[in-house]
């Protein structure tokens, strides 16, 4: 049979459900807040014709889907973040009723309240640097129609040694980077790149960075920031945010 | 989403905005959690490119696990 499940979005403490009357959940509907061993969990009733094993498998692939369910989870953490710590779920944590709720709450009642802990008062940014494109390779025929033999694979290997040489030096931007954001947060962790067909952006992405940022250090993250896009220029260093904690309150689910 | 003109939105950080809204890839990046490699059942994929493998039963699990026990 297939019916309502409850949607997870996110764990948190001390949550007065009236902070979130005015937040939509997912398909319009409302937001619950289920007390359980001193944690509130967010949740809404969802359709298992939908977000079901099949309405996943289905679902996950389309994109416009994908985009509102995201968009949605998103907005309700950032409304929870409001009022407190917030432990957002992985996209699409379904139980079956608030029981399959609780139970889940008492399984990771340990990490919820360790990742709770670490995330009060913090914020996540996220910085990305990129190594600057390299002048457009010419045409090697174009370039030097009486080029020698010789002479192309010296310039070739020159070439080639170079753009290694570019690229190491942008990792090492990266790193140094990394290093100094990281000084100044709370805790910090590097994405894996993202693809230019996705983000438009030019160049390698040779940073995808998340800090965890405690409110009271905002300003001198600010600062590390300036300061890291005025020493490299050419790095293309972009700041986004304040957003919740996302890349430090994933819980592992098994 | 395959033309090349409406990629662009979705990799437009909220640089100027504090807080606005995060870019698609980025909120995926996070909620996907694309942080660890996932041998996965389903390829969620963006303007062409697989942007991560989703485990399904470990998103699923919950649900399927409690319907046995019933």
């Amino acid at each position: 049979m297939v019916g309502q499940g409850r949607y997870l979005y996110a764990i948190s403490r001390d949550l007065d459900p009236a902070a979130l009357a005015d937040v939509p959940g997912l398909g319009g509907g409302r937001l619950d807040v289920l007390e359980h061993r001193g944690l509130s969990a967010v949740v809404s009733d969802v359709d298992l014709e939908e977000y079901g094993e099949e309405g996943l498998r289905r679902n996950l692939e389309r994109l416009e889907w994908l985009e509102e369910v995201a968009r949605r989870h998103d907005e309700v953490v950032h409304a929870v973040a409001e009022h407190g710590p917030v432990a957002p779920l992985r996209l699409a944590t379904i139980c079956l009723d608030d029981i399959g709720v609780r139970r889940r709450i008492d399984e990771w009642h340990a990490a919820l309240e360790q990742v709770l802990d670490r995330v009060e008062g913090r914020r996540e940014w996220s910085v990305k640097a990129f190594a600057p494109r390299a002048a457009a390779a010419q045409p090697a025929e174009s370039a030097a129609p009486a080029e020698g033999g010789a002479a192309y694979l010296r310039r070739k290997k020159a070439e080639t040694l170079t753009r290694a040489q570019g690229e190491e030096q942008a990792m090492q931007v990266a790193e140094e980077v990394h290093a100094r954001l990281s000084a100044v947060s709370e805790a910090s962790r590097r994405l894996p790149p993202q693809d230019p067909r996705l983000t438009g952006h030019v160049g390698t992405m040779t940073l995808n960075g998340a800090y965890l940022v405690d409110a009271s250090r905002g300003e001198e993250f600010a600062e590390a920031v300036r300061a890291a896009q005025a020493d490299h220029p050419d790095a293309g260093i972009d700041a986004a945010g304040p957003w919740p904690p996302y890349s430090f309150a994933m819980l592992e689910q098994r | 989403m395959t033309s090349s003109v409406e990629q662009h939105p979705l990799g437009r950080p909220d640089t100027q905005q504090a807080g606005g809204q995060i870019a698609l890839v980025d909120l995926l990046d996070r909620l996907l959690g694309t942080g660890v490699v996932l041998a996965g059942d389903v390829v969620i994929s963006l303007a062409g490119v697989d942007l991560v493998q989703v485990r399904l039963h470990a998103l699923i699990s919950t649900v399927r696990e409690e319907m046995t026990q019933r």
